[in-house]
């Protein structure tokens, strides 16, 4: 009885084999009495196949009637002459989740024993066996069921494997590694025991040679990839580096790559994750999962990233929908020029019909072109394509060409392709027509429900929050002026505005100095700081004004501007930048990389 | 006008005037500044340099031994307040009666008040053409803002250290041997620019090689130490410096940097009586070994034998009567994470009796910190290359502390630089 008191510290579940001894005592009478008088038991379940009826009493929490009807499937499987492996493991499993869950799991060891005598090398009974040996801490009896199964199994590497598997299960890597260590020397075959000895270096955070194990074991065991990312995911960002240089060494396989490429998505590094993959020779699996990144690139929104995965995919396919994703990733990525060419290429695998192109790609062109403020252009292309398109497409196609005519400050042509659509109900188009007319109270109530985020529209924004008038027409020109790229005479206007607009008059300047060019931008900071001291654009200003200086050598003076931000705006939030920015400068940390 | 009326406006003036007054004025001097040092310091690093640069200024300062993890008492003055706020580091102003109140809460515990009246004058030993980010002192007294001066080995031939208080040595190999990289660098070349570097500032001192001239400054250093100097070393200058002391009279370097093999007997010839930290270590002869001697438990270059990193443990000492152990353990961190250096430890087996030891890895037979006197001036090493780049390799990028302003092991390099600041009381222990 020693060492059941023993093992009770360690073990919990010897306290409910103490609490429930009566209920395992009846749980043992009952099985003895199935084992011999099961053949008349009355109840109708028990003319079905006992292991059916272990399940089903299983599943209706009978473990009484569950260890019965497994000890009698047992004791069929197991008459000399017909054992039948399948029905013993079964029956085996069954009866240890039984009893652990009564809590008296040592109740399997004269049962496997007994499954050991007639299948001395049989790998769910020896397995059973070192699982229940370990997790009832009887180390000792654990390791020799492990020798004697190794002498029964030969040459097999079963034992090592599973042996190793269950004491990393239990957190003791060191047992493990002597294990492992042990089968390599007995057997000659450390590759054999790639996966446990990858995990093994997992458990100990050896993290380069687990990786290394991986990519060996993954030659005869694909299934481990999904391990080695799970373990992988956790390499601390110092030693990442040499991960990626064991993946990446050559020959160059499907499975590494695909594994670092997963593996960079999960370190936050997804043109990392690309790069992993994109030089796997192109053929159908690649293109599987070049497909797939572009999916997870997408959902990530790493639009770049996603753009090139679903170039490559119609470069290899030469679909409609991978050049349609890839150009819309383009666009989403702000990069209209890529998109355009995207969407004009051809491919040179498959033939789509021109209605097709025209039909999937338009829209995407449309609106290339109007981000790069060819509304002509896009102009025409929708006229070309008229007569092939219904009234419901043309209209959904409207959008992009009016979005184009006001990011080209083009209102008249704007409002024109607006006529027939519904966009007057559009936030943004809307917002940005009132916004140019100078209506400040409808622009700021509309362009506030746009979705979009684009730069233009947050500076708008910007500004109108700060603005209290209704009306200020010259407010339009200025941004009407800066959609048609003429950001000097943007600046002039809003500087020009400040007089006029009260308390925003700071970001108004600040606007203008944004706009301008260096040397003018300076007596625009200025301005802000001397007059507008205690507006949120000063320390803005201070900053600004201080990496001018920088940048134009006057290191002296720009050190005085980040020192006066620091002083007089010490709680700004642009404090740690200017910190950061004046101890560079002074030498006190190293040099930006 | 009716009066209450009159009196009303006049009222509402005097409000306006208070509330104007009150909103633009700058806040106004307390008598103290307190440089907390817990976790409400938002910059621990530059507080050193803030305390620093206020001795500089013939400013006096107080240091808090285990009062908010060692915090600093300066005067309140424009000029503090301004490098304080330039450098971001966190103060709180304080009356004399707050002061008076904390002197008595640091009387009734574990707790002192050193006075630290100059600020000392430092040397860190690298060559002059040195990029300052290999050195985590240099990095440290950078960012801090702590001014120092590069000495070399001419400078130190020359006697040159007795114009300073406090020495600083970082990873050179004071046995000559350059961590015996020549196998892997040897062609490298800033290998091959340090090695003529070497030899020529030897042949001006009459040493032909380059052990001669490292055992020369590795002399010169341990006089200074002798008469009355503070040395603070890292990394590898910790043990070829004892090294290299004990071997005076004994070659105990490789043929590839002296043309002669080590004495065979050099182990028994070593006279660790002039050595500052170690006794009874045993040199490692090989050159193929990236090892010097037994005084490392880590052995990082050294694969069959590296041990890996775990996470030391600094002592507690009482403040009142060890109040020198005490200014070099003040952290707002009691368990730092371990670092590699070529050399990362101290076997605790080889350490001198009367060594004090201020930190080590519980349940390993390493320690990582020590301290000593040694004549009339004393020494620290710490193990380890950077705190904050734990696996630091020959061409690592530098560290940019701007990302660890609260870095508890770069604090323990700041303990060391003004340590040598505080007025010297009788140790009573």
């Amino acid at each position: 009885m020693a060492p059941r008191r023993r093992n009770r510290v360690a073990h919990p579940w010897y306290d409910r084999v103490t609490h429930r001894l009566c209920t395992g005592a009846v749980a043992l009478a009952s099985v003895c009495l199935s084992l011999t008088a099961g053949a008349q038991a009355s109840k109708p379940a028990s003319a079905a196949d006992p292991l059916s009826r272990g399940l089903e009493a299983e599943d209706k929490r009978d473990r009484v009637g569950a260890s019965a009807a497994y000890r009698e499937a047992l004791t069929g499987a197991l008459s000399v002459g017909s054992t039948d492996g399948d029905r013993i493991a079964v029956a085996l499993l069954g009866l240890e989740r039984v009893w652990n869950d009564a809590g008296m799991l040592d109740s399997i060891v004269p049962v496997v024993s007994r499954v050991l005598q007639f299948r001395p090398t049989d790998p769910t009974a020896r397995g059973v066996q070192l699982r229940t040996y370990l997790s009832m801490g009887r180390d000792a009896e654990a390791r020799d069921a492990f020798t004697t199964w190794r002498r029964a199994a030969g040459n097999e590497a079963a034992p090592f494997r599973e042996y190793a598997r269950l004491l990393l299960q239990a957190g003791r890597a060191l047992a493990a590694d002597s294990v492992l260590s042990e089968a390599g020397r007995l057997m000659g075959a450390a590759g054999a025991f790639s996966g446990e000895t990858a995990q093994l270096h997992l458990a100990l955070k050896r993290y380069v040679p687990a990786v290394r194990a991986f990519r060996e074991a993954m030659l005869d065991e694909p299934w481990l990839e999904t391990a080695a990312l799970f373990g992988l995911q956790r390499v601390p960002a110092e030693t990442r580096d040499s991960v990626r240089a064991v993946l990446l060494a050559p020959p160059v396989t499907f499975a590494p790559r695909r594994l670092l490429s997963s593996l960079e998505f999960a370190w936050g590094e997804p043109r990392r994750a690309w790069s992993a993959i994109s030089t796997l020779p192109a053929d159908d699996s690649t293109t599987a999962t070049w497909r797939s990144f572009a999916e997870r690139a997408e959902l990530n929104e790493s639009w770049l990233v996603a753009r090139e995965a679903w170039t490559a995919v119609f470069d290899r396919a030469g679909d409609i929908e991978s050049q349609q994703r890839a150009a819309d990733a383009s666009l989403r990525a702000g990069d209209a020029a890529a998109a355009l060419n995207i969407v004009r290429r051809k491919s040179t695998v498959g033939k789509v019909a021109d209605s097709v192109r025209v039909r999937a790609l338009l829209g995407l062109e449309i609106a290339a072109l109007g981000e790069l403020g060819r509304g002509n252009e896009a102009q025409q292309k929708l006229d070309d394509a008229a007569k092939k398109l219904d009234p419901d497409t043309r209209a959904s196609l409207a959008r992009p060409l009016v979005a184009g005519w006001l990011r080209a400050g083009e209102v008249a042509r704007a409002k024109a392709a607006m006529n027939g659509t519904e966009l007057a109900d559009d936030d943004e188009m809307a917002g940005w027509l009132a916004l140019y007319e100078g209506d400040v109270v409808n622009a700021r109530k509309r362009l506030l429900r746009a979705a979009s985020n684009r730069p233009e529209l947050v500076d708008a924004l910007g500004i109108l929050a700060r603005t209290r008038v209704e009306q200020l027409p010259g407010l339009g020109e200025a941004f009407a002026t800066l959609a048609r790229k003429d950001s000097t005479g943007a600046a002039k206007r809003f500087v020009q505005l400040a007089d006029s607009v009260g308390a925003a008059a700071p970001a108004f300047i600040a606007q203008g100095a944004r706009l301008s060019r260096k040397n003018e931008a300076v007596a625009l900071y200025d301005r802000i700081v001397r007059d507008f001291p205690r507006s949120p654009e000063a320390p803005e200003a201070l900053l600004a004004w201080a990496r001018a200086l920088r940048e134009a050598g006057d290191k002296p003076a720009a050190i005085t501007k980040f020192e006066q931000l620091l002083v007089d705006y010490g709680t700004s939030a642009l404090a740690p930048q200017a910190r950061r920015d004046l101890e560079r400068l002074k030498g006190a940390i190293p040099p930006a990389v | 006008m009716p009066v209450h009326t009159r009196f009303a406006r006049v009222l509402r003036q005097a409000l306006f005037l208070v509330g104007a007054v009150a909103l633009f004025a700058r806040p106004a001097l307390a008598q103290h500044l307190l440089l907390p040092m817990d976790d409400g310091q938002r910059n621990h690093l530059k507080a050193y340099g803030v305390t620093y640069q206020a001795l500089k200024a013939g400013q006096k300062a107080e240091w808090f031994l285990n009062y908010r993890g060692g915090a600093f008492l300066l005067p309140d003055v424009p000029d503090l307040r301004k490098r304080a706020a330039l450098d971001g580091v966190s103060v709180e102003p304080l009356s004399d009666a707050d002061v008076a109140s904390m002197r008595a809460e640091i009387a009734g515990g574990n707790m002192d008040a050193v006075v630290l009246e100059r600020s000392p004058k430092i040397a860190i030993y690298r060559p002059v053409d040195q990029p300052p980010w290999d050195d985590a002192v240099t990095l440290a007294l950078t960012y801090a803002g702590i001014d120092f001066t590069s000495v070399w080995d001419d400078d130190v031939m020359k006697g040159d250290l007795s114009k300073y208080d406090w020495v600083h040595l970082h990873h050179e190999d004071f046995t000559g041997q350059y961590n015996k990289l020549y196998l892997a660098y040897r062609d490298a070349p800033w290998f091959v620019a340090q090695r003529e570097r070497d030899l020529s500032t030897g042949r001006k001192f009459g040493k032909n090689d380059v052990p001669g001239l490292k055992k020369g400054v590795a002399d010169n250093i341990r006089g200074f130490v002798e008469r009355g100097g503070f040395l603070f070393a890292m990394c590898g200058a910790t043990e070829s410096l004892d090294l290299s002391i004990a071997s005076f009279a004994v070659d105990i370097a490789g043929p590839f940097s002296d043309g002669t093999p080590p004495d065979p007997n050099a182990d028994s010839k070593l006279d660790w009586t002039r050595a500052l930290a170690f006794q009874g270590a045993h040199i490692e002869p090989s050159p193929y070994v990236n090892a010097l001697s037994d005084i490392d438990g880590h052995q990082v270059n050294v694969p069959s034998r590296r041990q890996p990193l775990g996470a030391f443990s600094l002592f507690g000492f009482s403040a009142k009567l060890d109040p020198v152990a005490s200014m070099l353990v003040q952290n707002h961190r009691t368990v730092i994470p371990d670092f590699y250096g070529v050399t990362t430890s101290f076997n605790k087996a080889v350490v001198k009796t009367g060594v004090t030891v201020l930190a080590q890895e519980d349940g390993a037979p390493w320690s990582k910190y020590l301290h000593g006197d040694y004549g009339k001036g004393s020494w620290t090493f710490l193990g380890g290359h950077d705190p904050e780049d734990p696996q630091h390799a020959i061409g690592s990028a530098p560290t940019d502390l701007s990302l660890h302003p609260n870095s508890p092991g770069y604090r323990l390099i700041l303990n060391n630089v003004l340590f040598p600041a505080a007025k010297k009381k009788p140790r009573k222990t």
